[in-house]
This record gives C-alpha cells, sequence and structure tokens, in this order.
C-alpha cells in the first residue's frame, strides 16, 4: 500500500501491528520511525504488555524523532478498568529541524491510517510525556 | 513525598517618603490588613507566622478594609479598580469595579455593610465615588475637590455623611444617601492625609501635613474644636486612628513620634502620652501609619517597622517586628545559631529563627544595594552594583567594620570556598576574579561572558557558566586557574551552579528551565530531564545530606528532585512566591526555606507520604 504524504509510504506492517495492539492487546506500544532513504514510516520497535511507561519512555531516542503508539490501561474514579490508545508524536527539542520537520508533515495522514487512536499528544521534551501527564489525558 | 508550607515570614507594608498608608484589621479575629506590591497580606497578631496572602490584584495594591461584618475584604489598587472578596473560604472574588480611573488611595466601607466609597485619584473629574457593594451602581455625586483626595471616611451611626479630605487642603462633607455636597472647610494648610470619624458616630478628626488636627461636629460638619499645638507634633501627621471608646486618638507623624491624645467632649484634644519606638532615628522612623485596634496600639514607620505598644499601659516597650519591603534576591543560612539571613536589593539584610520569626536587621556600616550575597561561618561577602566587594565578620547581630577590595567591574556572581573562607570567587563581565583574604589575587579574562560561578569547598576546582549554555571547570592552583574540561549540555544562559555538600556532585540550571545533577569526578550527567519549570530558574540549593536538589524559578514554583529517583518524581510547589522565586535553601533535611520578590520569606516542610 502505497499513499502519498508529503511523500512517505506507510509500510504495510505498520498497520498490521497496530490492528493486532488493538484487537488481540499483543503489544503494549509500538514506537515508529521514517526510514528516509526507503521514504517510508517502518515499525521499529514493540513492546510486551507486561513492559511499563518507563520501558516506553526509555526505548524513545533523546535526540530524534518518532512516532509512537501506546495502551495506557487505568483505574476510574468508578472503579472500572479502562485502557486508551495514546498516539504520541515525540518530536525533542535537541533533534535536527529537518528531522521534526519531516516527521510533522507526515503526521496526519499516518494518524488516519491508524483507525482507532483515541487520544493524540505531541512531546517535545520528556516533561511533555510523563506519566501524569498521560494521566490527565487519559479521562 | 509532599511539601507544605509551615511558616511565612511576611513582608512589611510598602511605604514612600512624604505620603501616609493606611492599614485596617478586625478587631473580631485580631488581624492586621495590609499591601505590599501586587499582595494583599493578612496577618494575625496572635500568630505572627500565620500569614494570609491575596495575590489577585493585577496592579500593585494600594488599600484594603475589611467590612463591618468581617466576612468581606475589599481592597483597592493604583489602577482603580476595587475587588471584593471573602475572607475565608479561599479568598473567592465576589465583585469587581473599576471605580476610578486612577489610583484608590482610601476606602470605606458603610456600617451595614451595603454601601463603599472609595477615594483617590482621577482624570478630571471623578475624585470620588460611593457605589453599592454588590450592584456597583453609584449612590452619590461627590463634586468639590479639585486635587487628589486622600482619604475619606464613612459615618458609623446614622444619619449617614461621608467626609474626604485631600491634597487641596479641604476638607468636605457630604449628605445624603444620595450623597450631595454640604459643606468645606479649609481650615488646614497643607495636605489633609487623614480623615477619620469616631467609632460613636459623635466627632469626626483630620489631620494634615500642617502638623495640625482638628475636631468636627460629625452630624453638622462644623468645626467644634483642634488638637492642643502645645507639646504637639512637630512633623507631618500621617494618619489618625480612633481607639474603640471614641474618647482617645492615636496620630503618627513624621517627627518620629506617635502621640496619643485625649479628646474632651467639647473637642478639644490633650496629649496624653508620646510615644517612641525605639530606632537608630533616621528617616526610616518617620512613622506614616497606624490603628487602634482593641488593646493594641500599632505603628509603622517608613522603613517598615511595625510596632505594637499596648493601650492599656503605654509606658511598656513595643514589640515590634520587621522584614523586607522588596524583592528578597538572596538567602544564606547560619547553621551555628540556626539563622536565616536574607537580603534585598535595598541592602537590607534581615535575620529570622525558624519558629520565631523575626529576630533583628543586620546594622551594616556601609548600606550600599545589595546585588549578590554569600555567607559562611562569621563572615558575609556581598557585592552591590558598583566594582566593590565587601567582606564583612558577622559579630551576633552587628556588622564589624569591613573591608572593600575593589575587583575592576561590577560583579555578577560571587562564590566563597565554604571550608577556607578567605578564597572567593567573583565572575565580572568576560572573566573571574580570585580574591584571598582581602586582596585580589588574580583577575583572569576568560574571552567569553561569563554569567555563574562556583568554587569547590576547599578551594582547588572552580565551575564557570558562560552565557552560551557551556560549564567549564578549571582547577585552581595557588593563583592561576588551568581549564579541566568544558561541559557542554545546556542550551541556555548558566544562571547557578552550586556543588553538593559532600563535594561528590554539582548541579547547574540555566536560563531555558533546566537543570542538571553532574557527578563531580567523572564530569558525568547524573541526573537529566529536571525541565519541570515553565521559565527561566533563578535559584538553586543543594539538602544537607546531598540528597535532594531544589531548584526556584521566575514561574513562582520551587521543585524538589531527589538525587535517586527520576526527574518524573518530583515534588512541586506552586505559587511560592508572586513575582518569582529568587532564594532558595535548605535548613535541614526536610525544611527548605525560600523567598522572593513579593519581599516574603517561608519555610516549606517536605514529608515522605
Amino acid at each position: 500500500m502505497a499513499n502519498a504524504a508529503s511523500g512517505m509510504a506507510v509500510h504495510d506492517d505498520c498497520k498490521l501491528r497496530f490492528l493486532e495492539l488493538k484487537a488481540k492487546r499483543t503489544y503494549r506500544f509500538i514506537v515508529y520511525k521514517i526510514e528516509e532513504k526507503q521514504k517510508q514510516v517502518v515499525v521499529e520497535k514493540v513492546g510486551e504488555p507486561t513492559q511499563s511507561y518507563e520501558d516506553f519512555t526509555a526505548s524513545l531516542p533523546v535526540d530524534e524523532c518518532r512516532y509512537a503508539v501506546y495502551d495506557f490501561d487505568f483505574v476510574t474514579a468508578e472503579n472500572c478498568q479502562k485502557s486508551r490508545i495514546f498516539f504520541i508524536a515525540w518530536s525533542p527539542d535537541t533533534s535536527r529541524v529537518r528531522s521534526k520537520m519531516i516527521y510533522a508533515s507526515s503526521k496526519d495522514r499516518f494518524k488516519r491510517e491508524l483507525d482507532g487512536i483515541q487520544v493524540e499528544l505531541q512531546a517535545t521534551d520528556p516533561t511533555e510525556m510523563g506519566l501524569d501527564v498521560i494521566k490527565s489525558r487519559a479521562s | 513525598m509532599a511539601a507544605h508550607l509551615t511558616e511565612t515570614y511576611a513582608c512589611v507594608p510598602a511605604t514612600e517618603r512624604g505620603r501616609g498608608i493606611l492599614i485596617s484589621g478586625d478587631p473580631k479575629s485580631n488581624s492586621i490588613l495590609y499591601t505590599n506590591g501586587r499582595s494583599v497580606i493578612i496577618r494575625y497578631l496572635d500568630r505572627p507566622l500565620d500569614v494570609a496572602v491575596y495575590v489577585e490584584h493585577a496592579y500593585p495594591a494600594t488599600v484594603a478594609r475589611y467590612s463591618p461584618n468581617g466576612e468581606w475584604i475589599a481592597s483597592a489598587d493604583v489602577s482603580g479598580m476595587v475587588r471584593i472578596w471573602g475572607t475565608h473560604n479561599g479568598f473567592v472574588l465576589k465583585n469587581e469595579f473599576r471605580v476610578l480611573s486612577g489610583r484608590i488611595d482610601d476606602l470605606q466601607w458603610s456600617p451595614d455593610g451595603m454601601r463603599i466609597v472609595a477615594s483617590g485619584e482621577g482624570k478630571g473629574k471623578s475624585f470620588v465615588r460611593a457605589f453599592m457593594w454588590d450592584s456597583g451602581t453609584n449612590v452619590g455625586e461627590f463634586d468639590g475637590h479639585s486635587r487628589r483626595v486622600l482619604s475619606c471616611a464613612f459615618k458609623p451611626t446614622r444619619p449617614f455623611r461621608i467626609a474626604t479630605c485631600g491634597e487641596d487642603f479641604l476638607v468636605n462633607f457630604y449628605e445624603g444617601p444620595p450623597f450631595k455636597f454640604k459643606l468645606s472647610h479649609r481650615d488646614h494648610s497643607n495636605f489633609v492625609n487623614c480623615i477619620r470619624f469616631s467609632p460613636d458616630g459623635s466627632k469626626l478628626i483630620s489631620v494634615s501635613s500642617d502638623k495640625r488636627g482638628i475636631l468636627y461636629d460629625a452630624k453638622t460638619g462644623d468645626m467644634i474644636g483642634e488638637l492642643s499645638s502645645e507639646d504637639g507634633h512637630k512633623g507631618s501627621v500621617y494618619a489618625v486612628s480612633w481607639s474603640p471608646d471614641s474618647k482617645q486618638v492615636l496620630t503618627v507623624s513624621a517627627d518620629k513620634s506617635a502621640k496619643v491624645w485625649e479628646i474632651s467632649e467639647d473637642g478639644k484634644g490633650k496629649v496624653k502620652k508620646t510615644l517612641t519606638a525605639p530606632g537608630s532615628g533616621g528617616v526610616d522612623d518617620m512613622h506614616v501609619g497606624c490603628l487602634w485596634q482593641n488593646d493594641h496600639l500599632v505603628t509603622v514607620s517608613l522603613g517598615g517597622t511595625i510596632s505594637i505598644f499596648s493601650a492599656s499601659d503605654l509606658n511598656k516597650t513595643p514589640l515590634s517586628f520587621s522584614g523586607h519591603m522588596k524583592n528578597v534576591n538572596s538567602l544564606a543560612v547560619v547553621k551555628k545559631e540556626k539563622m536565616i539571613l536574607s537580603s534585598s536589593y535595598d541592602g537590607l539584610i534581615v535575620k529570622w529563627i525558624q519558629g520565631i520569626g523575626y529576630c533583628g536587621k543586620l546594622e551594616r556600616k556601609v548600606n550600599a544595594q545589595i546585588k549578590c550575597f554569600a555567607a559562611v561561618g562569621e563572615q558575609i561577602v556581598t557585592s552591590s552594583f558598583d566594582n566593590m566587594i565587601w567582606r564583612v565578620p558577622l559579630h551576633e547581630d552587628q556588622c564589624g567594620d569591613g573591608d572593600c577590595i575593589d575587583v575592576g567591574s561590577q560583579p555578577k556572581d560571587l562564590s566563597i570556598a565554604l571550608l577556607s573562607p578567605e578564597l572567593v570567587l567573583v565572575s565580572i563581565d568576560a572573566g573571574i576574579v580570585l580574591i584571598r583574604g582581602t586582596k585580589v589575587v588574580s583577575t583572569i579574562n576568560l574571552g567569553f561572558p561569563v554569567t555563574a560561578c562556583t568554587i569547590s569547598p576547599d578551594g582547588t576546582e572552580a565551575i564557570v557558566g558562560g552565557q552560551d549554555g557551556k560549564l567549564h571547570v578549571y582547577s585552581v592552583n595557588g593563583d592561576s586557574l588551568t581549564e579541566d574540561a568544558v561541559l557542554e549540555k545546556h542550551r541556555g544562559t548558566i544562571t547557578v551552579i552550586r556543588y553538593s555538600p559532600d563535594v561528590s556532585m554539582f548541579a547547574s540550571a540555566d536560563a531555558n528551565r533546566e537543570a542538571v545533577v553532574w557527578d563531580r569526578a567523572s564530569r558525568e550527567v547524573k541526573l537529566k530531564n529536571m525541565l519541570y519549570h515553565t521559565a527561566r530558574i533563578n535559584c538553586l540549593a543543594w539538602s544537607p545530606d546531598s540528597s535532594m536538589v531544589a531548584t526556584g524559578s521566575l514561574d513562582t514554583c520551587v521543585i524538589i528532585y531527589e538525587i535517586n529517583k527520576p526527574a518524573s518524581s518530583r515534588i512541586t510547589i506552586k505559587g511560592a512566591h508572586l513575582g518569582g522565586v529568587y532564594g532558595l535553601a535548605f535548613t535541614d533535611e526536610c525544611s527548605v526555606v525560600s523567598s522572593g520578590e513579593d519581599a516574603c520569606v517561608r519555610i516549606w516542610r517536605i514529608t515522605p507520604q
């Protein structure tokens, strides 16, 4: 499947893994990377359901942009277990401007490929995707 | 872990030379109200460390008053806004009105709490306005003044009258409601500073910069007498306050004394006692404000000292306390006496003791302004806006004669080597100066604009931060410095660098809201992602056991991080000081002292949850 959005194609694997996360809950998180040479968005890393939010933040590089999908489980005030699927556009201040531009322009089209995202978040430093921010956006 | 406020060392009322200030209070809760900057301070006379501060004004606040039932406070500011808010329940705002087009100087509630009269300065027309407290509708026409109206008063009993006085030397009298001009007196020959009705509603007194006080009948407005000129004030009388039984008044004046007068039935006043607060006798002792509440006679001096005399025993020495009036830009903790020293840029150094509060002002022989301040052992080193560094020994509460050292240009930051205090490192425009004792041993031009510097406690290592965000580590050998390493991580001008007490780490903070903790030996980053502030970081402090680091910022927050935990598990104290946090120190393992632009010093206790 190729679709143009600033010229970036989306690898089929990305959509398949996302559907697995949504339906079968086989992953806690998926990290996507844009491979400039192949002009594609590919899956870079996946996380097991046993892994935590700290493992997820550790898997994001400090000075490069990424897209990520995280399945966040929490308990609401009425004591029911709920989960939310977060789409995080990780664009740290320390990354290169070219990288930020490419990720920003391809984001919209890529997100539309992933049907079922509930909350979107953009983080430019680790404090903006801290656990307290996630918790407040979840409800 | 959470932090909560344990003590507040409040600021004192903002004063201005040549003008009086108006303080007010509530006899029921034994509290006094005054303003400083944009805050309205509520102080409880029996609990000096318990201070409530209202920070919602957008402009400097001028006067605040309790309503007669004590439930609401109306406060006014220089833009002409009056805010009416509740005393309890988190200061919830009831109403806000733009009353005058200029600064409001005085505000009074009517005795039934339904109307408020405000007076001040307006362009052209409106110098005084009276309105209903809940709807803001006008209840009278107030013409008759041509210049700023300094004070206004509402007669506390029916029939209602309003009296106003001002810079045009007039005392005006209005009848109503709806209030209309009745008559005017021009008996004073200078600004009439304050006008007050007696609590029983029988008399009215006005005091003026012509050193006199005149008494009028409250119902008709006719002059009935004056304060006797024998033994009267020798300077402008700035404020007046009646005793609750309406038989005596307290006046304060620029002649540095407060006088208690007995008012006889026919309206003549005789001096009963002259009260002088202890002081050095300088300009700072001129009295500018007063209040008679229950048994307390509260007077405020130009320098900000609040003295409380006892009304029943006029010969007792007064209780006096003070504080800062301006931005407190640095703090130092002197371990031996468990004292906290706070300094503000106008050159005032105040001593505080945790648990007790105000302990005294440090009398300095040189009263220059202070930009940087450091204290170690029994010495204080200060730098000002000129090229001098002053090294002053501390004997109890006096400063001895200091030594002055010329460093060539304005110091930006200074640091004392804690274990060998004769070594001081000062950063100036494009270099650093090393001082041993009272002599400059070397001045080194570093070639880059230097903003922050620190020297290790043993004096062997120095770290200098530049405007470009780079940290340069130097080793000190004798009188020269050799560069060891350049550390690049910060993305903004370095604002502060501090060694941990156990010297194994150092922390640096920049103007781009980031703080970093480094390991000293390996010069590697130990704790990063301390990016939780939203404005430049002004100050940084280590806990005595080197396990916690606290940062204070212009965004009014203090954030405390634990070295062993990731930066995201932090304690944030929001709104610590209106205007920004400028000084920070730890007094012990779980208490942090912070000071800021609002001229207050606060102590917070950290409790593990």
